[in-house]
């Protein structure tokens, strides 16, 4: 059942080329809907009966490559189709018919959803490479598609970051794969657990480093702006939402997996990604509340917000601290496509991208406005939102573990959403100027987003359910 | 300084990682052995075809999804209007007819070597990838003959032909998850799946890396 989550992207995605240009959404909506049917039953079945596995080939490793669905990397595909369906019906209704944006964009999202389903189901270090290049290329494809010099030039500089990125994981791995003969991640736990030379060290710290630059975390998220700002709306979501995500589930995995031997001898090593991640939210605040692109402000929230997400590193002894990233994952992930889809909208109407142009959309474009609010619900976390599931369960493990820093770091984050959040609504409140026009747009454009902002919400009533298939190994 | 900071930092990381690579035991898992005893089973006589076809086909089956993304993502970013009319600007006259007789000559003893390579990869160093970028290479001599123009949009055809061999690719993976496991072949028939994987992605690699090229040139017209 996994393996389809896979080849059925990736069959639509050659479909829709096939086709032509601009030709291909029923095979991807259709498809989109299956694979969101297959994410849920692989859910279930998981919570039933435990991790499945899949040796492709029929050989296991080491010799070939083994796919594995655990609680972990179910909650990611989860999270991942559960968010790219509505946005391919958003994305339908947002290209006009002779955008160039729209000529390759199914072939791209198809290729792009392959990509990150292979990598979550991946138990293979080089397999894991092949996906992060499938991911990356696809990304910056959607970027540079259809856009002007400035769009291109953002592309441009997202393929150099993610190329260095992947180029030091590979390092990393090859290092490994000369050490232990074996690039199985199940095999290397018990492998790097008995005898770890020096060389490990420095392949776990180029892969970790460079992935670290993938997920645009704090000093390395000087790429993420001008590419999520500046790509169309649907694919801004996509990839604040997911993307960058993808490389924080594998330093995640990592962390827990092969290299967990290695955190446990070098204990100081868990303050780095936290030292980072704080960081991360205070500039990324300071940069949203400081923008006056729409956006920009957006992008900038999301480095703020993959702050929050290395804050539990130093935490992950204690049970529950997966848990409150994943939650936070989820979180942001669905408030932030939310947010992007709003935005899109709001720019489509107003005819210019500038926040302080906003004034008066409260009454003319009420559903997407709020949307944007409730999107924003979650990134402040306030209840009962998934964002507040999240800090709360933060919180809580870092005052049982006398962590004061970790909480003040999460309270005062939040406080700083608030402020971005409330430039935004409140300038939409405002009375609009007697010669501003405000274009109609699409029904399904706010409404999709509506639907994306109120999951985001609503999940914190159900994060039980998700805290639960999170824990299984 | 910028530059003084970077030529430092790639030094110090080429002293550690040759210090580290220094007192490195042999590796604990010997994956040459694995791949020697399950050679018979494995449909070719080739270690590496084994390799990239069969222990790891899906890693190729990937790889080969990367490469038609390249091509996507070039024809994505291209803006095909700019490039259309005004380019024609006659440049026949300036290639000399030497070299436009040699291209013709020595394309049709590329494409053999070509199937050469794809026949000789089940046993001996060849195999899909080779084959492809020989026939891609025979594409870009005859490009630069100005004897193949340089590709706009591709049609219907051509898209075929660029996407043919990977879905050939993925219907075997299909066929074989439904039997068992992705890309498990029966014994019996695994030489002969391998050979049919082959020989389409031999086309459409030849396709899609004379692509890279031809596409990328369309916008040169007027400089050439």
């Amino acid at each position: 059942m996994m393996v389809w989550l896979i080849l059925l992207p990736l069959l639509w995605a050659s479909l829709a080329f096939m086709l032509g240009p601009s030709r291909g959404v029923w095979p991807a909506i259709a498809g989109l809907v299956a694979q969101l049917w297959l994410a849920f039953a692989l859910a279930a079945e998981i919570v039933g009966s435990g991790a499945a596995m899949h040796a492709v080939g029929g050989w296991g490793a080491p010799l070939g490559i083994d796919l594995v669905a655990d609680g972990l990397s179910a909650a990611m595909l989860l999270l991942t189709q559960c968010i790219a369906l509505p946005l391919a019906v958003y994305a339908h209704a947002y290209f006009k018919r002779d955008d160039p944006a729209r000529n390759y964009f199914w072939p791209l999202v198809g290729f792009l959803l392959a990509g990150l389903n292979a990598l979550f189901l991946s138990a293979d270090l080089f397999n894991i490479y092949v996906t992060l290049e499938l991911l990356g290329l696809a990304a910056v494809g959607l970027v540079a598609a259809g856009g002007g010099a400035q769009q291109i030039a953002a592309a441009l500089r997202y393929l150099f970051a993610t190329l260095v990125g992947s180029g030091a994981y590979l390092l990393g791995v090859a290092l490994i794969y000369g050490t232990y003969g074996t690039v199985s991640t199940v095999t290397l736990v018990s492998l790097i657990g008995a005898d770890a030379p020096d060389l490990v060290w420095i392949a776990g710290g180029l892969m970790v480093l460079g992935l670290m630059l993938k997920t645009a975390l704090f000093p390395f998220h000087f790429w993420l702006p001008p590419a999520h700002g500046g790509a169309p709306a649907p694919v801004s979501a996509l990839l604040s939402a997911v993307v960058v995500k993808a490389s924080f589930y594998l330093i995640l995995r990592l962390w827990v997996g092969p290299f967990s031997s290695l955190t446990v001898v070098a204990s100081l090593v868990v303050w780095f990604p936290a030292l980072l991640g704080t960081l991360a939210v205070f500039w990324g605040s300071y940069q949203a509340i400081r923008a006056e692109r729409l956006k920009m402000l957006i992008a900038y929230s999301t480095v703020a917000q993959l702050g929050y997400l290395f804050l539990i590193f130093p935490l992950l002894a204690s049970a529950g601290a997966l848990q409150a990233g994943i939650m936070q994952v989820f979180a942001h992930g669905l408030a932030k496509a939310a947010m992007f889809a709003a935005a899109g909208t709001l720019i489509k109407a107003t005819g210019q991208e500038m926040v302080a142009g906003l004034a008066g959309v409260a009454e003319r474009l009420p559903v997407t406005l709020f949307a944007f609010g409730l999107a924003g619900i979650t990134l402040m976390g306030l209840p009962p939102s998934a964002g507040f599931l999240a800090k709360w369960q933060l919180i809580e493990l870092a005052l049982s573990q006398q962590q004061w820093v970790i909480a003040f770091v999460v309270l005062v984050g939040g406080l700083l959403a608030a402020v971005y959040v409330f430039s935004v609504l409140r300038q939409a409140f405002l009375l609009a100027p007697a010669d501003s026009v405000v274009t109609p747009v699409s029904r399904t454009l706010e409404w999709t987003a509506f639907v994306l902002a109120a999951a985001s919400v609503l999940l914190g009533l159900r994060g039980v359910e998700l805290m639960q298939l999170v824990g299984v190994t | 300084m910028k530059r003084l900071l970077v030529v430092l930092g790639a030094v110090c990381l080429i002293v550690l990682l040759l210090g580290a690579m220094h007192d490195l035991a042999p590796a604990s898992v010997e994956l040459h052995a694995a791949v020697a005893a399950n050679l018979t089973a494995s449909g070719v006589e080739h270690p590496v075809t084994a390799v990239l076809l069969n222990f790891r086909g899906y890693d190729t089956l990937l790889e080969i999804a990367v490469l038609l993304l390249a091509l996507i993502v070039i024809l994505a970013i291209g803006r095909e209007e700019a490039s259309n009319a005004e380019a024609t600007v006659d440049v026949r006259l300036l290639v000399s007819p030497v070299l436009q007789t040699l291209a013709k000559l020595a394309t049709p003893l590329m494409i053999m070597v070509a199937f050469y390579l794809l026949w000789a990869g089940s046993f001996r160093p060849g195999g899909a990838f080779q084959a492809g970028a020989v026939l891609a290479a025979a594409a870009v001599l005859l490009h630069l003959a100005e004897l193949l123009p340089s590709w706009q949009s591709p049609g219907a055809r051509l898209r075929l032909g660029l996407a043919g061999g990977f879905l050939i690719f993925l219907a075997v993976g299909a066929g074989s998850l439904m039997q068992g496991a992705l890309l498990e072949y029966p014994l019996e028939q695994a030489g002969a799946l391998i050979l049919l994987i082959e020989s389409g992605l031999t086309i459409s690699l030849g396709l899609i890396l004379a692509g890279l090229f031809l596409l990328l040139s369309r916008d040169d017209g007027e400089t050439s």
